[in-house]
């Protein structure tokens, strides 16, 4: 019955019609790694941030780490549902929403980290009331907050349609969709105001994911400090961001893909695609990162050696060595090739990219911290349990927020999908999805 | 809503980007408004009070600021002439002593399993008793007392009890700065005591291992003198020229660091002297006027001996001397002709001490001085004057005493064993079959069992002690094992006089005075020896005949005030009384050059290279003399452990940081004690980096050091100040008790000790020991 | 409006930390303890560094530098608190409003000097310690960052007594202001305005040997060194 509410696009409505056992357990560990990592906060609140592992000269850490990380993921988002959106990029169709979700996530964890990070969080406020806007971290503020703003918008407005599409069969559900769908009828003025807002934002985002990238990376280049005080970390940063980001972009298609049996809207053909952007990107990677040491070493300036010469074969080489594998070794092997960029290439080059990344901001960080000009005893810096809880509390809060969104909405943007199928039985466009084994689908449930 | 074109697109982006960029331009106006002044509390009402520093030796004058009570920031007294206004850190950590939360807050007693409190009759009460069995027995040399010997009426009154009470047992506990000094200037100028030193003119310093600038004498004078040495003279720049195994903050500091090897700094100074009387730079007046023995020399027997200068001419060139030390010949030649050159305000100095040929290295030192007659000149070595504190009244023992006074002292110091020594509580003494035959121990100011080496048996010592009663502000290693506890109160609580070590050489006396009211049920213990005398009953009250010490202490400084010089001054005792006390200090800064009956009080009168009187001693005792012994020579010194399995020799040594003889509850001084390597809260063992590459040991990893005696484990830290076969390690932590800053970390390097001494003046021969590293 | 500066002489200078030790105990050090001292977490606004320099055995270098916090006149600190929390007064201090700080750190790692310090946590002192608190220096909370203020409750304190009396502070009055500077038993150690080109400060400045800590970094420190000289 539900096959003839939802037709041939049934599968994408699975999760909401559907619960299987396997949810309530993923839910419950889920939450019990969020309520473990909210354990461990409160317990740093009360205590002071002297619970985890910060200390001097290294007073950022892993929340700084994640800060970047988390945010960074989110351009993988904003790359597909407004860059290539641009770029008439027809087969992102299928990914656009759970990547905007995915910048949402990120965006929000990531800045959720930086009051992590606060030695005193209920002063909070004291960046709106005080803010000083010669401060990098008062960029990020503007930066990031209209980033968010921009990114809810982004990811709710492509949502309307398909919310509108569950207020009329959802009769259960129906109050809490009307009121989302904001009296939503389908008119063709309706969907041309639609057309345009969402053209709009697109255009609107990238220059604010370009902003805020860049001011995430002049929280570092806008200091003195070794290794850090250096031009190239703008670009660096926005080409690292689009890099995890499409990553973790394909590490998530690949699970939503085999969790909610999307494998007729989210196809080898994609995943190539993404993986020739990751290919591109790895390459892209390996390029500045041999621009900026290669910058350092010529140079030979005394204190940016210390900290480079920790990192290539000091306390930080075995660190630095794995970055190079993940982010260019493993990805470059496998994605160069078409016999090896498949479905599963291109997701193990994904997580290795990801790994890599999260290394690549730790390589940030400490390194330079950790070799402070003037003579300090013995720098050094391991995170604790709280730490690490708290991180894993984070990704355990992001994969709940998938969860329960697709228990509402459908992951897929089904109304762009019918769009352009509609298209292309016109006639003219570039490939388009059509589930050939549709019907055969709506069996597996 | 309208249609967006392109073009009213592009105006709305281009109005955004220049408000986005005016907004990040107009920071600049935003970031005028101020931030509101962190609020200050404001100036408070506040006194100030002068006291006296106890934390060492040198007796610098204190100045607290008391607000409503509480001490709240301590300097040093403008007054005194020691350090003028100034203090090291540890004296400027006097409030953390003071406020130590892990003091003893009264007496106690030792019960099953702990300590239980006591009120002061009780205690004393039971002294008494135990005393009074000693007497009633008919041996009151039963009785020890083992304090630090500071020069001052504390001494003096400890001095005083013994000898009415009958026990020749008063046991000065040495320092580990002790060395040969004091009997090298016995043997050379006849008087056992540090020297002074006129640092603010001298133009050349040759400075054997003397931690000018951590501690060794009245270190903040020498903190003060070392700058006005640099820069206090214009046109004037004192060169410091620092010989030692191993380069400390001073050796750091000085024009020059030469390595040597470690206990043959009286070669090098004989081979300093042999250059300087072979190319003719001594001071030929001075020599033939004031010093004997340079020349061959006959005794009263009429029978020849060898005399200074054949010795060193046949047996101490530049390169026999290079061959001993390992300091290059050359090296040696061009340190003697800049030491002659800048006599006579040149001066040879410095603390060889813990060898076994301590005594006769600082004779060998000390004689460069004799020759390039910087003895008593301006820039050179002086005799400190002793102030002239009125003596109490003499006690006469009565046959009780008398009779315990005439047994041989429990150390054994100026017999065979220990010829010149006045004090060896150290020495191992005691028959195997024999106990120590000690009844009551009484401990002032000293720790034996965190500062001995473990072969002195300290705690077999104590266990077989009836009655072992400490005074000490605190539990210590020695004081946990103690009867009774009498705490003390700290420096800051009470009144004591601290008359100055050899330093300035003209004569101060130091007031201590309480800058605070005591915290706790603590008491002076010049305080509690009266009220012990008195319970004892006559004879030995008869000479304690005082209400309390702050009396005995006036009837001293009556003697400052009939000398009528000095300041303050004052035309009656009351009113000099008062200016005493209110400056803390009493001083007379005028030194006559030229006394020389004072200043070189030998037999013969003169700066003595060959000593008769020596001769005398150890022929007294037994020992047969050569024409050597009675010449400064180099003795091979003796090292504890074979070379093939210990192939490092230990040096210890004192930061600045280290307040010998107190518990190191200090967290401002354990934060910053290592200066040089980083180091703080933790001990560790410095080595040669090119040695620890060998060994495979990285900076910061955990090594043992290993003895004969004993081993400890530490962290190892590269300083390149040590030569390949020197391992160094700090004093100050390894401690068992002490409180909760000092306890349970570190090392204490004391445990590697072996128990050798030199064999002359009795003295612990701290740094005589080889030791192993061992890799973890 | 003077600027307030500082001048150490290092060839005076005995390396005693003395200043080190006075500061702490003017200033009301947290007292953190061993466990998070050895966590690098000790709080000491004050601190001696030594600069050591293998050579050729017997040979090395080693230098020992009395760092306070050197209030630059271009505070690189300054730029980055995104809440103004620190900031510069008119006579060139360089301050921390501890009710306003927010404990982000960017002050802390964008100091290229290492001398801001701060509160991992609440910090007590066992009794009887509090006694030897100064009251004339505010206690910080958990939390915040805090570091040298040149001694500004002496400052203003002198000051306040000049105004009191009609006149201004004398160099001589300055000279020993600061608790280090007082404390120094070698004396090696100025405090003034350098902004008055009579002044002990300035002059010193002005010395052939005057030098300052990473000086090409831009940001205008305001504590010169004398160098040590060897002869």
């Amino acid at each position: 019955m539900e096959r003839e509410r939802f037709g041939k696009h049934a599968v994408l409505f699975e999760p909401l019609l559907h619960t299987r056992p396997a949810f309530y357990l993923a839910v419950a560990i889920l939450v019990l790694v969020f309520l473990w990592g909210a354990v461990a906060y409160i317990y740093q609140f009360t205590t002071g941030l002297g619970a985890t592992g910060l200390n001097l000269p290294i007073p950022w850490g892993v929340y700084i780490i994640n800060f970047i990380f988390f945010i960074a993921i989110g351009f993988g988002g904003t790359l597909t549902s407004a860059i290539l959106r641009i770029f008439n990029a027809q087969w992102r169709t299928p990914i656009t929403r759970a990547a905007e979700l995915i910048t949402v996530c990120g965006v929000i964890f990531g800045t959720i980290n930086v009051v992590f990070a606060l030695a005193k969080p209920e002063r909070l406020l004291n960046l709106f009331f005080y803010m000083r806007p010669r401060s990098p971290l008062i960029w990020d503020v503007t930066a990031i907050g209209s980033y968010l703003v921009l990114s809810l918008i982004y990811l709710y407005l492509p949502m309307i349609p398909d919310i509108a599409r569950l207020r009329d069969t959802f009769p259960r559900r129906k109050r809490f969709y009307r009121f989302l769908a904001l009296g939503w009828t389908g008119s063709e003025k309706q969907k041309k105001l639609l057309e345009r807002v969402i053209g709009l934002l697109a255009v609107l985002m990238i220059p604010t994911a370009v902003a805020v990238h860049s001011v995430l990376a002049w929280i570092f280049s806008m200091t003195i400090r070794p290794m850090w005080h250096s031009t190239i970390f703008g670009p660096y940063f926005i080409m690292g961001a689009v890099f995890s980001g499409i990553g973790a972009l394909i590490v998530v298609m690949a699970i939503l893909r085999r969790l909610l049996h999307l494998e007729d809207y989210l196809k080898p053909l994609h995943f190539n695609n993404m993986g020739i952007l990751l290919l591109v990107m790895s390459i892209a990677w390996l390029y500045f990162t041999v621009a900026e040491y290669l910058t350092v070493f010529y140079g030979n300036e005394h204190s940016e050696m210390v900290v480079f010469w920790a990192k290539l074969t000091g306390e930080f080489a075995p660190h630095f060595w794995a970055q190079v594998l993940t982010c260019f070794v493993i990805p470059f092997a496998l994605l160069i090739s078409r016999r090896t960029r498949t479905i599963a290439g291109t997701v193990i080059a994904g997580i290795s990219v990801v790994i890599g990344m999260w290394l690549e901001r730790y390589l940030i960080l400490i390194p330079t911290l950790g070799r402070p000009m003037l003579p300090y005893p013995q720098p050094s810096y391991t995170p604790n349990w709280i730490e690490w809880s708290v991180m894993a509390a984070c990704v355990a809060a992001i994969a709940l927020i998938f969860v329960i969104f697709a228990k509402f909405f459908p992951l897929v943007s089904v109304w762009e999908i019918e769009e352009e199928e509609a298209h292309a039985a016109a006639g003219g466009h570039q490939e388009a999805v059509a589930p050939a084994k549709g019907e055969a689908l709506a069996d597996a449930s | 809503m309208a249609q967006l074109t392109r073009r009213a697109f592009l105006k709305l982006a281009a109005a955004t980007a220049a408000a986005g960029g005016l907004y990040k331009l107009g920071m600049i106006r935003l970031d005028s408004l101020a931030a509101p002044e962190a609020a200050l509390p404001g100036p408070v009402a506040d006194r100030r009070l002068l006291g006296t520093c106890h934390l060492c030796a040198g007796g610098c004058g204190l100045s607290g600021r008391i607000v409503d009570g509480r001490l709240i920031k301590l300097d040093g007294n403008p007054f005194h002439p020691n350090n003028q206004g100034k203090l090291c850190p540890k004296g400027q950590a006097g409030q953390q002593v003071l406020y130590d939360p892990d003091r003893l807050k009264g007496p106690m007693r030792r019960v099953e399993g702990g300590w239980q409190q006591v009120s002061w009759d009780e205690a004393l009460s039971e002294i008494a008793d135990a005393l009074r069995g000693l007497r009633a027995s008919g041996h009151p040399e039963r009785l020890a007392f083992l304090h630090d010997g500071k020069r001052g009426p504390t001494s003096d009154l400890i001095a005083r009890f013994c000898r009415a009470f009958g026990t020749p047992n008063d046991l000065h506990a040495p320092r580990h700065s002790a060395d040969g000094t004091g009997l090298a200037h016995w043997v050379s100028q006849g008087w056992n005591d540090h020297a002074a030193y006129d640092w603010e003119n001298t133009d050349y310093f040759l400075c054997f291992g003397g931690a000018f600038l951590e501690a060794w004498q009245p270190l903040t004078r020498q903190l003060r003198a070392y700058a006005r040495m640099r820069r206090g003279r214009p046109g004037r720049r004192a060169r410091i020229v620092q010989i030692e195994p191993r380069a400390s903050v001073t050796a750091t500091k000085a024009d020059e660091w030469i390595p040597i090897r470690p206990g043959t700094e009286g070669a090098l100074a004989l081979g300093i002297a042999h250059v300087i009387i072979r190319e003719g730079l001594y001071d030929a007046d001075f020599v033939a006027e004031h010093v004997f023995g340079f020349d061959d020399w006959s005794d009263q027997a009429g029978q020849q001996h060898m005399g200074f200068r054949s010795l060193v001419l046949r047996d101490y060139s530049p390169g026999q001397v290079a061959q001993i030390t390992g300091v290059p010949a050359e090296t040696i030649r061009r340190l003697a002709r800049e030491f002659a050159a800048a006599r006579p305000a040149a001066v040879a100095a410095g603390d060889v001490g813990g060898y076994t040929n301590s005594l006769y290295s600082q004779w060998a030192i000390h004689a460069l001085n004799a020759l390039v007659g910087s003895i008593d000149a301006p820039g050179g070595v002086l005799r400190q004057v002793e102030p002239p504190l009125a003596p109490w009244p003499e006690v006469v023992p009565d046959e009780i005493a008398a009779r315990g006074l005439a047994q041989p002292r429990v150390d054994g110091a100026g017999g065979p064993g220990a010829p010149l020594a006045e004090h060896a509580p150290h020495r191992r003494t005691e028959e195997p079959e024999a106990p120590w035959p000690v009844d009551v121990l009484f401990l002032y100011h000293s720790n034996p069992l965190y500062d001995d080496p473990p072969g002195v048996g300290w705690a077999e010592r104590l266990a077989n002690t009836r009655l072992v009663v400490s005074f000490s502000p605190y539990l210590d290693e020695t004081s946990a094992l103690a009867d009774l506890l009498l705490p003390d109160c700290t420096y800051l609580e009470k009144w004591f006089l601290e008359p100055l070590e050899p330093s300035l050489g003209y004569p101060a006396v130091g007031l201590g005075r309480p800058l605070v009211e005591p915290l706790y049920d603590t008491r002076n213990t010049g305080d509690v020896l009266i009220q012990l005398a008195r319970a004892l009953g006559d004879p030995i009250a008869a000479a304690f005949p005082w209400p309390h010490f702050v009396a005995a202490l006036e009837e001293r400084v009556k003697g400052l005030y009939q000398s009528g010089r000095g300041l303050p001054t004052a035309e009656s005792w009351e009113a000099f009384w008062a200016e005493f006390q209110s400056r803390a200090v009493w001083y007379d800064p005028q030194y006559e050059f030229g006394q020389w009956e004072r200043v070189l009080a030998t037999p013969s009168g003169r700066f003595e290279l060959a000593s008769p009187q020596l001769k005398a001693r150890l022929e007294a005792v037994g020992l047969r003399v050569t024409d050597q012994d009675l010449l400064p020579h180099f003795v091979p010194p003796a090292f504890e452990g074979e070379e093939a399995a210990y192939p490092f020799t230990l040096r210890t040594f004192k930061p600045i940081t280290y307040a010998e003889r107190w518990n190191g509850n200090i967290p401002w001084l354990q934060e910053i004690y290592g200066l040089h390597v980083q180091e703080r809260w933790d001990s560790w063992v410095e080595l040669n980096p090119e040695t620890a590459h060998e060994l495979g040991i990285r900076d910061g990893e955990r090594v043992r050091v290993e003895s004969v005696a004993g081993s400890i484990e530490l962290r190892a830290r590269l300083w390149p100040g040590t030569p390949p076969d020197v391992v160094s390690i700090p004093l100050g932590h390894g401690r068992a008790a002490g409180g909760r800053w000092s306890e349970g970390f570190g090392a204490n390097p004391n445990a590697l000790l072996a128990a050798l001494a030199d064999p002359l003046s009795g003295e612990l021969a701290t740094q005589s020991t080889r030791v192993r590293i061992v890799k973890l | 409006m003077p600027r307030w500066g500082m001048v150490i002489d290092l060839d005076k200078c005995t390396a005693c930390q003395a200043c080190s030790v006075a500061c702490m105990a003017e200033n009301n050090a947290p007292l953190v303890g061993r466990d998070e001292s050895l966590h690098n977490r000790a709080i000491t606004w004050h601190y001696v560094l030594p600069e050591v320099e293998e050579g050729d055995y017997p040979y090395f270098h080693a230098r020992f530098l009395p760092r306070p916090c050197f209030h630059c006149a271009e505070p690189p600190c300054v730029k980055v608190c995104p809440v103004g929390a620190t900031y510069v007064d008119e006579e060139g201090l360089v301050l921390v409003n501890y009710d306003r700080c927010i404990g982000c750190k960017y002050c802390v790692t964008s100091c290229p000097y290492g001398v801001r310090y701060v509160n991992w946590r609440h910090y007590h002192w066992p009794e009887p310690m509090e006694q030897y608190l100064n009251p004339e220096v505010p206690l910080r909370p958990e939390g915040v960052v805090e570091k040298c203020t040149f001694c500004i409750h002496r400052l203003r304190r002198a000051q306040e007594e000049a105004a009191a009396q009609g006149r201004q502070l004398t160099d001589a009055e300055l000279v020993l202001l600061p608790a280090c500077n007082q404390a120094c038993p070698a004396s090696a150690r100025y405090f003034g305005d350098l902004d008055d080109p009579e002044s002990t400060v300035s002059r010193l400045a002005r010395n052939p040997r005057a030098f300052r800590v990473l000086e090409d970094l831009g940001t205008e420190p305001c504590v010169y060194y004398l160098a040590e000289e060897k002869n």
